[in-house]
């Protein structure tokens, strides 16, 4: 049976010096040399290892940076710097898995002299066997350091055989963005020595009742990630509003508004830095639903301002785009080259050279719009324009008078809808957009040029958006149901339209290299080819899947579920009601 | 995983020693290493003060697997553990014996280890035996010491030979050392300059035979562990640089 260690929490005030001459007092002692041990606690931008109920730490492995400590025969670097300065045996390097839930579950140890990164980059081993499924392309980052230094008893018995191990450990934090230090809480730890249960348990029960300490089932790592001011599980690039059905259609749009620039704001660092594709992927998202929902949600601001964002919005959109053309033609290669005959496979790889050869200057272009003033002054417009207080309710006093932001604007009409209540504002916008999309559809035949699939595409996003920055207003089983409706047509349209511009992009790529003195070579070419006629192919098997899927969307039963969702008195306004 | 004997035919050159040390070393760079003890004396037990006996008896030694987790101890360092002399001997040599391929049974009592630790250091009694026939099929590697006389190098010819009669594809890898090597005697002078010239590999550290490496016994620690400055501390620092590289890669 393997025993769990036990930690407990020492109270700030605590003597340490005192405490250890309790624990010597009690028991024979032998005392290992102190260290200094730091770990950098990594995790995706969006937490998967923490929800996974996971934490991933990279650092000299204890009995590493105790052996390193002894033969640099210097003092281990101190704990109060703020930072273990060592200079690390690359060898010593650990990654530790640990479930902190379950404390008696062992950590998963892997030998990793490398930086944890993009997992298809660490080094094969449990860990990163471990963590398959869980990353996706989603690159770790080190989210905070915890500097430990330890003291070291041993309590040994009448043979001066070493039976528990006992650490008091003090410990801080330092945030590896900013370098900025803090403390954290002191601890003692008790570790079990494999074959000495029945002597842990007694060390246990003393320092329970004669130490007076309650052990913790702590995961320490939290603490250290939430004083480096980290929020783990903070980031979601889903949409969760809460509106309430008569708020005001101005001041409900500002809310989705607020959370959308909150998500876009929370991805430029890393898409500026380009940590990993997603980044600039939920940036890009969170974009396209601004503008979506400036343009949607019509009437509820002034016009001037709403087709100032619009434009230049639209800017932003376009400034991201070729990146992420880019990392969507990357992505997709290991997929495009799986659909060659092996054979061919190899005669590809000039075209991921000439891919990543393009690589660093389009990152280049998007990093310096990023870091440009038009995007520095759009970002903070922006927050102004939703920051600012509210025009007046036209029942506590003149409308249109009183509008402190726009001093300017204060002859132009109020905008109609703006004092509307929201949810009479979705339904006329959800209703209107369904019909759009049921008209674009049905107007599509087997001869229709790609052109209508693609607009029907825009549209049907566009009403999927709707429902999603509007789902708290609906009766939820519903609005989930309709929501996932349209994703059925929209996957169909979207696999149409991102074979389309696969098959688009080879062709680009062919004719702007075959022309050019020492572009990729005629058998590159000549498999670009090959896989252009096998996304045509698949296109066209999407295209003869549509009119059966639209059917679906355009069924009876689907109009009755979407008149039974936005018909009046039902869902969410009237549950309120009755509260 | 990886698994290193300490062998030889011959008694008293200096295995346990040598075991007890390179596992101290494994140890401290962070290695989790198990030190199984396969020499009824139990000389590597007594080294970490670990009485070896094992609770449970016969009955449980049906299910195998959970004496075998049971029988292992921690030792005063972190990360090095050791399976007591007992358990090999009064167990080991049993289930060894069961089964139509006895000698191929320590490979899988074995394989539950090989999630926990990063490295198994067998000590070897001075024989050939059931017991170490089973070493030589799982081994990576025999670490073998000779003391520089032209009778100890001898043996270990016979051994080279022993093992690729039995393991013709997969013999262990052999990695002589010179242990105990008095560079007073004109004779171990001699041999360690001859042996590796006669196209043999021998590493190149040599463990001099020192007044504190005898004294192990009195401190019941590896030596590493309370000596450091001492010419025999770096022979074994040496020599365990010397096994890493020759090893697979982890
Ligand atoms: N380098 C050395 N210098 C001095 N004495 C040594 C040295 N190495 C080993 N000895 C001593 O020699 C004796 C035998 O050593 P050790 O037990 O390591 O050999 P062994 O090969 O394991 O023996 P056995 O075959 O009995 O198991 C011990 O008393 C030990 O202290
Ligand atoms: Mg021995």
């Amino acid at each position: 049976m393997n025993l769990a260690p036990a930690e407990y929490l020492l109270p700030s005030d605590s003597d340490h010096l005192e405490l250890a001459e309790r624990v010597t007092a009690r028991q024979a002692c032998g005392e290992d040399s102190a260290v200094t041990l730091s770990r950098h606690i990594y995790d995706s931008f969006d937490w998967r290892l923490f929800l996974a109920g996971l934490t991933l730490e990279w650092g000299l492995s204890e009995a590493a940076a105790a052996d390193h400590h002894d033969r640099c025969a210097s003092t281990p670097a101190s704990v109060e710097d703020g930072q273990a300065a060592l200079v690390v045996p690359e060898n010593g390097l650990v990654l530790t898995l640990r479930e902190p839930r379950d404390p008696s579950a062992a950590p998963v140890l892997q030998w990793s002299a490398l930086e944890p990164g993009f997992l298809s980059e660490m080094p094969d081993g449990p860990v990163r066997e471990r963590l398959a499924g869980l990353l996706g392309i989603r690159r770790l980052l080190p989210m905070t350091e915890l500097i430990s230094a330890r003291r070291r008893l041993r309590l040994l018995n009448e043979d001066r055989k070493t039976v528990v191990r006992l650490v008091i450990e003090r410990n801080r934090f330092r945030n590896p963005a900013t370098g900025e230090t803090g403390d954290l809480s002191a601890r003692l730890r008790l570790k079990p020595v494999r074959g000495y249960a029945r002597e842990f348990t007694d060390v246990e029960q003393w320092v329970r009742n004669e130490l007076g300490l309650e052990p913790i089932e702590g995961p320490q790592v939290l603490e250290a990630l939430t004083a480096a001011g980290c929020r783990p599980g903070g980031y979601s690039s889903k949409l969760d509003y809460r509106l309430d059905p008569d708020q005001r259609a101005d001041l409900a749009t500002k809310e989705i508004h607020r959370g959308l620039l909150k998500t876009l704001e929370a991805n430029v660092e890393g898409a500026r830095r380009n940590l990993d594709s997603e980044f600039l992927h939920d940036l890009r998202v969170a974009t396209r639903r601004t503008r979506s929902a400036l343009s949607q949600i019509k009437e509820v601001f002034p016009a001037t301002e709403v087709d100032d964002f619009k434009q230049r919005f639209a800017w932003l959109q376009q400034v991201t785009g070729p990146m992420r053309d880019l990392d969507v033609y990357l992505l997709d290669l290991p997929a495009l080259e799986k659909r060659l005959p092996e054979s061919l496979r190899d005669d590809l790889r000039p075209l991921r050279g000439l891919l990543n050869d393009q690589y660093q200057s389009v990152q280049a272009e998007l990093a310096k719009a990023l870091e440009s003033d038009p995007f520095d002054a759009l970002l903070r417009d922006w927050h102004a324009f939703l920051d600012a207080p509210a025009p007046a309710d036209p029942e506590a006093g003149q409308p249109g008078t009183s509008q402190p932001s726009s001093g300017g604007d204060s002859t132009a009409p109020p905008p109609k809808r703006a004092q509307q209540p929201i949810k009479q504002v979705a339904n006329q916008r959800i209703r209107k957009m369904l019909e759009r999309v049921r008209s674009e559809g049905r107007a599509i035949t087997e001869t229709s040029p790609p052109e209508e699939l693609h607009e029907l595409r825009k549209s049907c996003k566009k009403l999927r958006y709707l429902m999603e920055f509007f789902q708290s207003l609906y009766e939820p089983a519903r609005i989930r149901g309709q929501i996932k409706q349209t994703k059925v047509l929209l996957d169909n349209l979207g696999r149409f339209q991102d074979t389309a511009v696969q098959a688009q992009h080879l062709r680009e790529t062919a004719e702007a290299e075959g022309c050019r003195d020492g572009g990729i070579p005629p058998a590159t070419l000549l498999a670009m080819g090959l896989l252009i006629g096998q996304l045509q192919d698949e296109q066209a098997r999407a295209r003869s899947g549509f009119s059966e899927v639209f059917r679906g969307f355009d069924s009876d039963a689907n109009a009755a579920r979407f008149d039974a969702l936005l018909s009046d008195g039902k869902g969410r306004k009237r549950q309120i009601g009755r509260r | 995983m990886q698994t290193i004997a300490l062998y030889s035919i011959k008694g008293g050159v200096g295995k346990t020693t040598t075991a007890v040390n390179l596992g101290f070393l494994a140890a401290a760079e962070g290695w989790r290493t198990l030190i199984w003890d396969l020499d009824p004396q139990g000389a590597a037990s007594f080294f970490f003060r670990i009485k070896t006996e094992v609770e449970g008896g016969g009955r449980a030694l049906l299910r195998h697997r959970r004496v075998l987790e049971a029988a292992i101890k921690g030792t005063d360092f972190e990360g090095l553990d050791l399976l007591p002399a007992d358990f090999s001997y009064r167990h080991l040599d049993l289930e060894l014996s069961r089964g139509d391929k006895p000698k191929r049974q320590l490979r899988r009592v074995l394989k539950p280890l090989a999630q926990e630790y990063d490295l198994i250091l067998f000590d070897c009694p001075p024989s050939i035996s059931l017991v170490s026939e089973n070493v030589f099929a799982v081994a990576d590697a025999l670490l073998v010491p000779l003391i520089p006389t032209t009778l100890s190098t001898r043996t270990l010819e016979q051994l080279d030979t022993f093992l690729n009669e039995k393991l013709p594809k997969n013999a262990p890898l052999l990695l002589p050392f010179f242990s105990m090597a008095d560079s007073s005697k004109a004779l171990h002078r001699a041999v360690m300059k001859s042996v590796p010239g006669q196209g043999r590999l021998v590493l190149r550290s040599v463990i001099p035979e020192t007044a504190e490496v005898e004294r192990m016994g009195l401190h019941r620690m590896p030596i590493l562990a309370y000596a450091g400055d001492e010419a025999a501390v770096a022979a074994y620092r040496g020599l365990w640089q010397e096994v890493k590289d020759a090893l697979p890669a982890r």
